[in-house]
């Protein structure tokens, strides 16, 4: 991983979950899946899609019969990638020709502590009220939906900060840096 | 009394207006010329120094600019006690065919309507609720929501827009089958529907356990020195770092000012039915005000030993 562009707080968000997609190009027997692998489970009834998990990375991916995976619970990029990988090869190995293509990262969640409690009432109160939402009674931490980068940031009281809908490692690094001198106005 | 044309003498005759039946009859032969003439003058009598109620000039209910068409069409209404026979009758059935394109709009006028009656809602926060609500149904995404929650959500923004909010909690209690979520979710919904449709126009602002005090407290019956005592006391409380929503808070406070005063104390119980807030969470709100009880707690209202007689949670 390339160097952490600087902010002046010195505070980095970490990753906490990463979700991607592959497309394995080659149509499924889902039920032959199911019934050949030890760690997947399939309930037709339930939801169209095989769900098999593997030990490392701990990740988890929904197939489906048209050749489409999902792959979630990766901490980083390069992780997500071996995780679809190895899944595909699961799939080799079952006698279905897969190949690995579009590997797209979809979603990245990541999240940050800024030492200090926010106040998240005149947050919301002022010019950046038409992006925030805060409903105590609803949910106790502000939403903020930011426009450059395209994201949301869940901003809570404590300091803890959760940004999510990146699809680049840069995009939530320029979101929290864009969000760090706003939060650090409404320390309380 | 005058002279025209009788059709059947063929020639000018006296005739003869009969003011009681209508007619004009011819006083020679007894033909009747005209009848149903209509009366044009005045109907009711006018008086300057009275002026009462029924102003005869004025017909219907006010005009709702909201309707397509002012609201001037006529309803068919069910008569009071029995109508067994009447709606399944031609005259129910006429009146619901169901060619007018307001139905859905005054239908949901009636159950805001009813709701806001059971909360005891001013008309000024009602007619702002159909107002949202007109504006929403104008953009026709609507239908596939949970209609009773739509309604409630309209409530609910309306009352907030107006600086008396409600909690959801409350509105959920006369909202036939919404849900808390489903009411969040349909308020979302139209948070985003109308700053589609006026950029970024909605103004709600936070809520303050300040807002709901005066509420929960006479629900309660407190005296007015309480009441003061725990608005200040919230007012104050603001200041601290204390994470609870606010309703919890302003429930937490309900209950120091009630242990504090002499007259009958209000149980747990009792202050969870007038807030809607759970008895555990009062108990875990209190724990996090404690340590600030003294703060908070205005002097005039309770000494120093007071606060420390109060039970340690």
């Amino acid at each position: 991983m390339a160097a952490r562009r600087n902010n002046p707080s010195g505070i980095v968000p970490t990753t906490q979950n990463i979700v991607s997609t592959v497309d394995l190009d080659c149509v499924l027997d889902l039920n032959h899946i199911a019934l050949h692998s030890r760690n997947s489970e399939y309930f037709p009834k339930r939801f169209s899609a095989v769900i098999m998990r593997i030990k490392d990375p701990k990740t988890t991916a929904l197939i489906f019969a048209s050749g489409k995976m999902v792959c979630t619970g990766a901490k980083t990029e390069a992780q997500s990638k071996l995780a679809a990988r190895k899944f595909a090869r699961i799939i080799q190995k079952l006698g279905f020709p897969a190949k690995f293509r579009d590997f797209r990262i979809q979603n990245i969640v990541a999240s940050c502590d800024v030492q200090f409690t926010i106040r998240l009432e005149k947050f919301a109160c002022t010019s950046h009220g038409a992006f925030s939402t805060y409903e105590p009674e609803l949910f106790p931490g502000l939403i903020y939906r930011m426009k450059q980068p395209k994201l949301v940031l869940l901003i809570f009281v404590s300091g803890n900060v959760v940004i999510a809908g990146a699809k680049k490692r840069d995009d939530f690094y320029t979101a929290f840096d864009n969000i760090y001198p706003v939060l650090a106005e409404f320390k309380k | 009394m005058g002279d025209a044309f009788c059709s059947d003498c063929k020639r000018q005759t006296e005739v003869v207006f009969d003011h009681s039946a209508g007619d004009t009859v011819c006083s020679e032969c007894g033909l009747v010329l005209e009848s149903h003439s209509i009366d044009e003058t005045s109907e009711w009598r006018t008086f300057a120094n009275e002026s009462g109620d029924n102003d005869p000039v004025r017909v219907g209910g006010p005009t709702n600019p909201l309707l397509a068409d002012g609201g001037l069409s006529t309803v068919i209404a069910k008569p009071n006690g029995g109508s067994g026979e009447f709606l399944s009758s031609s005259l129910g059935r006429w009146q619901n065919r169901g060619s007018n394109p307001d139905r859905g709009l005054i239908l949901a006028f009636k159950t805001i309507a009813t709701m806001s009656d059971r909360l005891g809602l001013v008309a000024t926060i009602k007619d702002r609720a159909n107002e949202i609500y007109k504006r929403v149904e104008d953009q026709k995404s609507s239908r596939g929501r949970n209609q009773d929650a739509l309604l409630a959500a309209c409530l609910y923004i309306a009352c907030r827009q107006e600086d008396k909010p409600r909690t959801v909690k409350e509105i959920c209690s006369v909202a036939n089958g919404a849900t808390k979520k489903e009411i969040g979710r349909a308020k979302e919904y139209i948070v985003k529907q109308l700053g589609l449709e006026t950029g970024q126009s909605v103004e709600m602002g936070t809520i303050h356990a300040g807002d709901f005090m005066r509420r929960f407290c006479s629900n309660l019956g407190m005296n007015n020195q309480a009441v003061k005592a725990a608005q200040e006391a919230v007012q104050k409380s603001e200041e601290f770092d204390i994470r609870r929503s606010p309703i919890s808070i302003a429930a937490a406070v309900i209950y120091i000012i009630t242990q504090l005063s002499e007259e009958k104390k209000p149980s747990l119980k009792d202050i969870s039915g007038a807030t809607g807030v759970a008895e555990g969470t009062i108990r875990n709100s209190y724990k996090d005000l404690y340590p600030h009880v003294l703060k908070i707690i205005p002097s005039w209202f309770a000494k120093e030993e007071d606060l420390k007689n109060l039970c340690s949670p």
